[in-house]
């Protein structure tokens, strides 16, 4: 008979672990929306944000949460730079530069993590890594509440930001047209640099809030993590936050019900395949508006 | 095109000779020649038809599984395996671009980061057909004509060979019909189609021969190094490696990928005490370099400079 207690378990487990999945790819779909780029890069931000959070705990002895409030700042004002100094040279350049350059971005943020932190995983220890909160017989891990909680918090930030004050207006005007928007008197390059801050710092909250449930490795788990964003932002559809999030939460529950009920050997190459899938049959995404190609 | 032909045959001379004159150098050397060869078939369907592919380990390790579990598993001698894979990358690539080709720019990109990824998960968990995720050995290889297949100069002369091949191809193509089909498709393939050509079948037929190439490097390497492990050969960063050593030296040209594969497993032997096994860093470092200053590549951007002025005398004269 169909045990409803352990799908419901499955269920919610995969709708927690999708919440992260959608916080890293608002970020990539973001940047993606305003500036046209394929940010490679983004999975090694959130490992940076995992280090970040492993650093503060071994020096100062930091909960993670409380190492957010340091590491959040500190990834947006990075992502600016990285924007400035780095990405605003590839405007006029075929999309595939900025690809380039930001796999290189990766390779170099997850050496450099390499030659400082050695190739042993690292992670934080908290006392309530182990607590669950029970509702009748499906019980929650704290850290994937806290987690989805994190998540829910700050998309609710940024919907309102982008949609209620002029900031967000002024990206979204960006995203839709960079020459009506700078005709009107908005400093696009200014706006560019803001949405890849926040983009970086979305990446590097996913970090943090990541790490007491997973092993931080500097050079393999980066590409994982790109990979898990763009599964999630190809399902929505590039440039779509809403539908980021649809498909952040769907990669969550995919991955969790295939592993659970299919065979667990294959848990990545779920998402792959409905990926694939999505990518050829609407590229546009599986809540993207359809549009006519010429 | 001439001096492109005299420039190989020294180099071929030079590189049948490099085995006298520096006998303690030969790793070193078998890895940039793979390298080499890996990034020029990498560049038939990433330099010439434009298609950046971030998948092309699948193709390593279809050749090296090939040789491997064909010597070790069924006892079939490497030169039948590495037929068989060479037929079997054709096949690969072409089922893999009627696929993919309809997804432009890097959409392609990401869907062949996919694909490799799916190929990697079958490696390691399909025990019974690759031996699973521990790899294969190879205890034992034939010995043709009486050669060592396991002594590193032999290794050595396939690598050469192998890279000898396809720079040979690249450069038949490059001033083929062909050749001008995949740079025109390159460009533009609206263009391309008004003129006639079938831009879905010159890119099957660079991926084809790119992969099958490949493929051919991959059952060397699995000789050379006589144990492969699925998470490495078939990985994402092997992927990385070929197609940046490519686009470091310069896509579309017949001597970029070499002068790629030439800076970089150089770099990478002088920095190997400071970096140890930070390796990568010397890639992410150029290619960021390269695609801000030299976006046509190392190769590129100077050649680009002297057909200009060669023009530009042409026209004054």
């Amino acid at each position: 008979m169909f045990d409803y207690v352990s799908f419901l378990q499955n269920l919610s487990n995969g709708v927690l672990i999708g919440g992260v999945y959608a916080l890293i790819g608002v970020g990539l779909t973001l940047v993606f929306g305003v500036m046209k780029i394929i940010n490679f890069a983004h999975g090694d931000f959130v490992i940076l944000g995992m280090y970040c959070a492993v650093l503060l705990n071994s020096l100062l002895g930091w909960d993670p949460y409380l190492s957010l409030l340091v590491a959040m700042p500190l990834g947006f004002l990075a992502g600016a730079m990285l924007q400035r100094l780095v990405l605003s040279r590839l405007m006029e350049a075929p999309p595939e530069s900025s690809l380039l350059v930001t796999l290189g971005l990766a390779l170099v943020i997850g050496n450099i993590l390499l030659l400082t932190f050695g190739a042993e995983p690292k992670s934080v220890n908290v006392s309530y890594a182990s607590n669950t909160v029970a509702l009748g017989e499906v019980s929650f891990s704290m850290i994937l509440l806290l987690a989805g909680l994190a998540t829910m918090v700050v998309i609710a930030g940024l919907y309102t930001v982008l949609n209620h004050t002029e900031l967000g207006r002024a990206i979204r005007a960006t995203a839709d047209n960079r020459l009506g928007a700078e005709l009107v008197g908005i400093n696009t390059r200014w706006i560019e640099s803001v949405v890849f801050g926040i983009g970086m710092a979305l990446a590097v909250m996913a970090g943090v809030v990541l790490i007491p449930l997973l092993f931080a490795t500097p050079t393999f788990s980066g590409a994982i993590f790109t990979l898990k964003a763009f599964v999630v932002t190809v399902l929505g559809g590039l440039g779509n936050m809403g539908a980021a999030i649809a498909g952040g939460l769907l990669l969550g529950v995919v991955e969790v019900m295939g592993a659970s009920y299919l065979t667990s050997d294959y848990r990545d190459a779920y998402g792959l395949l409905v990926f694939l899938l999505v990518l050829l049959l609407r590229p546009e995404g599986l809540f993207g508006k359809t549009v006519k190609r010429v | 095109m001439k001096k492109h032909y005299i420039i190989f045959a020294g180099l071929v001379l030079v590189g049948v000779l490099y085995p006298q004159m520096f006998p303690g150098y030969l790793s070193v050397a078998i890895t940039l020649l793979l390298y080499a060869g890996w990034a020029t078939a990498w560049d038939i369907l990433g330099g010439w038809a434009g298609q950046v592919s971030l998948g092309h380990s699948s193709f390593v390790g279809l050749g090296a599984y090939f040789v491997a579990v064909g010597t070790s598993h069924h006892e079939i001698a490497p030169w039948w395996t590495i037929l068989m894979a060479l037929a079997a990358a054709a096949v690969l690539a072409y089922l893999w671009g009627r696929l993919t080709f309809k997804l432009k720019g890097p959409y392609f990109t990401l869907s062949t980061i996919a694909i490799a990824e799916i190929f990697r998960l079958i490696a390691i968990n399909e025990g019974w057909l690759t031996g699973g995720a521990t790899g294969v050995f190879i205890m034992t290889l034939p010995e043709p004509f009486g050669m060592d297949l396991f002594s590193r100069q032999v290794n050595y002369y396939l690598a050469l060979a192998f890279v000898s091949i396809t720079v040979l191809v690249v450069m038949l193509i490059s001033r083929s019909k062909f050749g001008y089909q995949l740079r025109a498709v390159r460009e533009d393939e609206n263009s391309a189609m008004a003129s006639g050509i079938n831009p879905t079948s010159v890119k099957l037929k660079a991926f084809m021969l790119s992969g099958a190439l490949t493929a051919l490097g991959g059952g060397i390497y699995a000789i050379f190094l006589s144990f492969i492990e699925p998470h490495i050969i078939f990985y994402l960063l092997l992927s990385v490696q070929i197609a940046l050593t490519a686009i470091i030296g310069g896509r579309g040209t017949i001597w970029g990928p070499c002068v790629g594969a030439l800076l970089i497993v150089g770099s990478g032997e002088i920095f190997r005490t400071t970096f140890a096994e930070a390796n990568m860093l010397i890639y992410g470092l150029l290619i960021m370099a390269v695609v801000i200053f030299m976006p046509r590549g190392i190769v590129g951007e100077p050649a680009r400079y002297l057909i200009r002025r060669v023009y530009a005398k042409r026209a004054q004269g």
